[in-house]
Order: C-alpha cells, then structure tokens, then sequence
C-alpha cells in the first residue's frame, strides 16, 4: 500500500513534532536517520529562542530554559515562513504558564527582549519631519491622528531587567537577579532613525496612557482629556504638544492622519 | 539602483551577519577573492533596520543571489501568496542574478518546521511540484533554481531517481537548478547511489549555481551540518561536475562555527582552483 503525498506529509510532520511513528512503515531506507530531522529540529527551535532571549536563559538556567523553550514550542508550533518569529508567543505564554507565572521578573525579562528583538529589524518609515506639525491648521488639531513607527514598542516593567540583559547578552555571566524598579511603569523601546541603535527610556504614566491611546487610533483630544488628569487645565495642551514633540523628535512618529481635505496644507 | 551588478560569475560566499563589520567597514570595495553573495531571503523580507542597511550596503558593492529555506514547493499546504509578495518585494529591491529555494517541502497543515523534508519521488510529487514551481515563476515574474537538499530517508512509494525527477521537473516547470554537490555526495552516501550516476543524469544546462559545504561523517548515515570546511571527496566530486559542465558560480556555504572571513576567502581559492584545472583538463 502507498500512501499519497498529503498522508506521507502529515505522518512525517506528526513524526517530527513528537507523535507517531506512523511514517516508519512508508519508508525505504534510513528510518533510523529520521532522528535526524527531529534533532535538527529540537536544535533549530532551542538555538533560535536562545539568540532572541539571553535574558530569560540566564534568569532561569539551562535547564529551565530548555524546558520552557520544549513546552513552548510545542504548544505554539511555528507558522512562520521566518523563523525570526518564532518567540512572539513566548512573553504572553510564560505569564501563563504554572512554572513561571509567579516570577513577574522572568515574564517582564521576555516582553522586554521581545520589544529589543522586534525594535531591531521592524521595517523602515520615514519618521514624520517636525514641520509637518506647524503647518497643520489649528482646526484640525483636536482629530489630529498619527502613525507610529512599526519599530516603537511598549513594555510594561517593574524590575531593571535592562543590565541584567546586557550581560547576559554579551555571555557575562550577570551577577544579581534584576532588582525592584523604584518606580514601575511603561518603558518605550525603539530604534534611533540615524544610528539605528536600539533605545529605550521610561515613559510617565500619562505619556503612556496617552501613547497607548494614539497606537488605537485616539486624536490629539484625547491625548489631551489624558494629560488633563495630570496637570491642570491651563497646562494640559502644552503637556500634550510636548509628548507630541518628544515623540517626533525621536522619530516616533511617521504620518498624520485625521485631517478634514478642507484644511490640508496643500489646499489653503 | 541602475549601475548594480546583474550577472553571477566566480565565486562567492553565503552572507552571515558576523562578517558585516569585515566587509563594510574593514574595507572598501570588494574583498579580494569574493566576487558575489548570496542572502538568505526569509532573514530580509519585511525587515528593516540594521540588517537591512548592512544588507543594502554588502549589494552595492556586490552581484547577489537570494537563497529561500520556507518556500516549501512540495508541500501539500496552499502557496503562501504574503511570503511570495515579501519575496517578490525583497527580489525587486536586491535585484540578484539568481532566486533559488529547496526541492524538499517545510512543514504542513500551516506549520514550518523549518527543515527542508524529502519528498516521495513519484510522479505525483513531480506533477505537484511543477504545476506549483509554474505559479511561483509567474508570482515572481522570473525564473527561479531549485536546489538538491541532503535528505536521510527515502520512502517506499520513490518510484524515479532524484536525478531524474530534476531533469523532469526543469523540462516541464521550465525551471533552473541549484547543485549542491556537498548535497548530491551526502545523499548518495545515506542511500547507496553512485554521486556519478547523478551527476551524468541531470540536465547540466540548467545549473545556475552550485553550493558547497562541510558535513558530519557518523560513520553510518552523514548529516549536512555546513560547520566545517568541504572535505577532500567533495572537491573530488566538485572536479567532476565542473568537468562535466564547465564553469558555474560556486559558493561556499557556512551556517554554523562560523570562521573569519579569512579562512572562508582560502576555502574559496581551492574552489577556484580546482574549476579552473577542471575546465582546462576537460578542454585539453
Ligand atoms: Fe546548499
């Protein structure tokens, strides 16, 4: 009996992925080398997640992360063409996860490595010159609308998790567990338009909040109804100019959107 | 991009991000004794940053070939139409003298195991295989080389030769080959055929380009580890197919325990070597 291309596929892939052994009774030679793929496999997956997350390796041990990894990877099997993506499960995973959900610090170390990894190699945009803002018309101001660079992320951390990771990024072997922030919150990561370095600083509760509203879509209004549960009324719009301000100048920004035709620039 | 370099001849190497800063910064222009690259195409398709800055930089001084591990031909999954956008967009920018994958399928039911898997050689593969090469030609707008994997097991259904199914395949999908001898040596290793049986059974016109490579020799079956340099046999064999088909751009590839420029430069000059006395030996 031979079986067709699709039945010899999805034995060979049970196979690989850890089930049966199916495929053994459709093959001609070499069925003791089908360890071969399987190892290959296993190697690739562990190798992968081991570059995106030197954190995470080096909080919980070799042991642990090959566990971790081996769970991981078999309870979100990659559908990626690259396999670059292949952790962008893991940080939502481990907070779930019994083994590790009571360690926010392994957690947050994973949101934070994965906010690097994808700050790194995001597609390029041409971040928003700062004088696309002075010439919008003060009426379309409050439904003003903006697109964030693909390369910005936010990450919520309450430990410094930033050192620790250098080190172990770099094979030092990092001396202490991350300590306790002073102060918890939302740090942004993104990559520096000129040097293309990956950056990343802590951002105040209103300019997260108010990032995380624009990210959905939210206006300059809202950024400012945001601000205005920080600063009083008189200071609200000049809170909200200058996160708006900070944001492109770090090249956060890359479009405008929201502009009524009537008050575009080139219509005036 | 309108002075970039369209034709592959010579010797190149496989592009590795650790010898970026060589490269770039450690010189200008070309590095002696390399004459172009090539890339992996998934480590590029919707990416930007660094790697694509290094990317763009490494083309402007080099002719390129785009080198795909996902396109999984001989999969009975649908063809991915976003990854063949991302590989169409990224070969509209790179311009590279040849696009190549795998004859080997990657995974199935939406999964990627990211391995190149043999497939049966029968005639239901070959017509799958072509009737899908023929959409991703049209897809691409272009011609593409597919390439001979090292495989571990064959299946009871095989029912044509690897080297045939190839010859097959390229006279009915109109496609191009990528011969990795390193590959073709392995193969007939771990299966028993003659390397020369294969090399005189493929349709020599039809090579664009040719791999090679170090292995694991484990005594009963060798694995393509590409982690260390070709070994004597596989020069052997390299000989032979220039021999046989006259010069092809040759590259070296090297994935893993990944050595200084330097000593992938020397590797190279063997290769070029041996080409050379291979076509003056066949000419004479
Ligand atoms: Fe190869």
């Amino acid at each position: 009996m031979t079986a067709e291309l699709a039945d010899l596929q999805s034995m060979m892939q049970d196979r690989l992925l850890g089930g049966s052994d199916a495929i053994a009774g459709h093959l001609a030679q070499g069925g003791p080398f089908l360890k071969v793929y399987g190892n290959g496999y296993g190697a690739r997956l562990h190798e992968v997640m081991a570059d995106v997350f030197p954190g995470v390796h080096a909080l919980i041990g070799d042991d642990g992360f090959a566990r971790a990894v081996q769970d991981y990877t078999e309870a979100h099997p990659s559908r990626f063409r690259s396999i670059r993506w292949l952790g962008r499960d893991f940080p939502a995973w481990l907070a779930d996860a019994p083994a590790w959900r009571g360690q926010p610090v392994v957690t947050e170390m994973a949101a934070y490595e994965w906010a690097l990894s994808l700050a790194f190699d995001a597609p390029d945009r041409d971040p928003l010159p700062i004088e696309a803002l002075a010439s919008v018309a003060p009426e379309a101001w409050p439904g003003l609308t903006f697109d964030l660079h693909p390369a910005l992320q936010a990450v919520r951390l309450s430990h410094d998790v930033a050192p620790f990771r250098r080190a172990a990024a770099e094979d030092q072997d990092p001396e202490a567990a991350p300590p306790k922030l002073e102060v918890p919150g939302v740090w942004a990561v993104w990559r520096d338009s000129e040097t293309l370095i990956v950056r990343y600083r802590p951002l105040a509760d209103d300019e997260a909040q108010g990032l995380e509203a624009v990210r959905g879509g939210g206006d300059f209004s809202a950024l400012c109804e945001i601000a205005a549960e920080t600063v009083p009324p008189e200071e609200v719009a000049a809170r909200a100019a200058g996160f708006l301000k900070d944001w492109v100048d770090a090249g956060w920004i890359t479009g405008l959107g929201g502009i009524p035709e009537a008050v575009l620039p080139s219509d005036r | 991009m309108t002075d970039m370099i369209e034709s592959l001849s010579g010797f190149g190497l496989g592009l590795r991000p650790p010898h970026f800063p060589a490269l770039l910064d450690g010189i200008e222009g070309q590095w002696p004794g390399i004459d172009w690259f090539e890339v992996i195409s998934e480590n590029y398709i919707d990416v930007g940053g660094m790697p694509m800055r290094n990317l763009m930089r490494v083309r402007e001084r080099y002719p390129m070939a785009m080198h795909g591990v996902s396109l999984s031909i001989g999969s009975t999954d649908p063809l991915d139409r976003d990854y063949l956008r991302g590989l169409k967009a990224l070969a509209d920018r790179l311009e590279p003298a040849v696009v190549s994958d795998h004859l080997c399928w990657t995974g199935a039911h939406g999964i990627n195991l990211h391995d190149l898997l043999p497939l049966p050689l029968t005639e239901e593969s070959l017509a799958h295989v072509a009737d899908r090469v023929g959409q991703v030609q049209d897809a691409l707008g272009r011609r593409i080389a597919l390439e001979n994997a090292s495989t571990y097991v064959t299946y009871d259904s095989d029912s044509l030769t690897e080297w045939d199914f190839l010859s097959a395949l390229t006279a009915r999908a109109d496609c191009d080959l990528l011969l990795d001898v390193n590959n073709i040596y392995v193969s007939a290793f771990n299966h028993g055929f003659d390397a020369q049986d294969y090399l005189a059974g493929i349709p020599g016109d039809r090579v664009r380009q040719i791999h090679l490579a170090g292995h694991e020799n484990n005594g009963d079956h060798i694995v393509d580890t590409h982690d260390a340099p070709v070994v004597d046999p596989v020069w052997d064999l390299y000989s032979d197919t220039i021999r046989r088909l006259g010069p092809v751009p040759t590259m070296i590839e090297r994935d893993a325990k990944i050595p200084p420029l330097e000593e992938l430069v020397a590797e190279l000059q063997r290769a070029r070597r041996l080409s050379d006395n291979a076509v003056r030996g066949a000419a004479a």
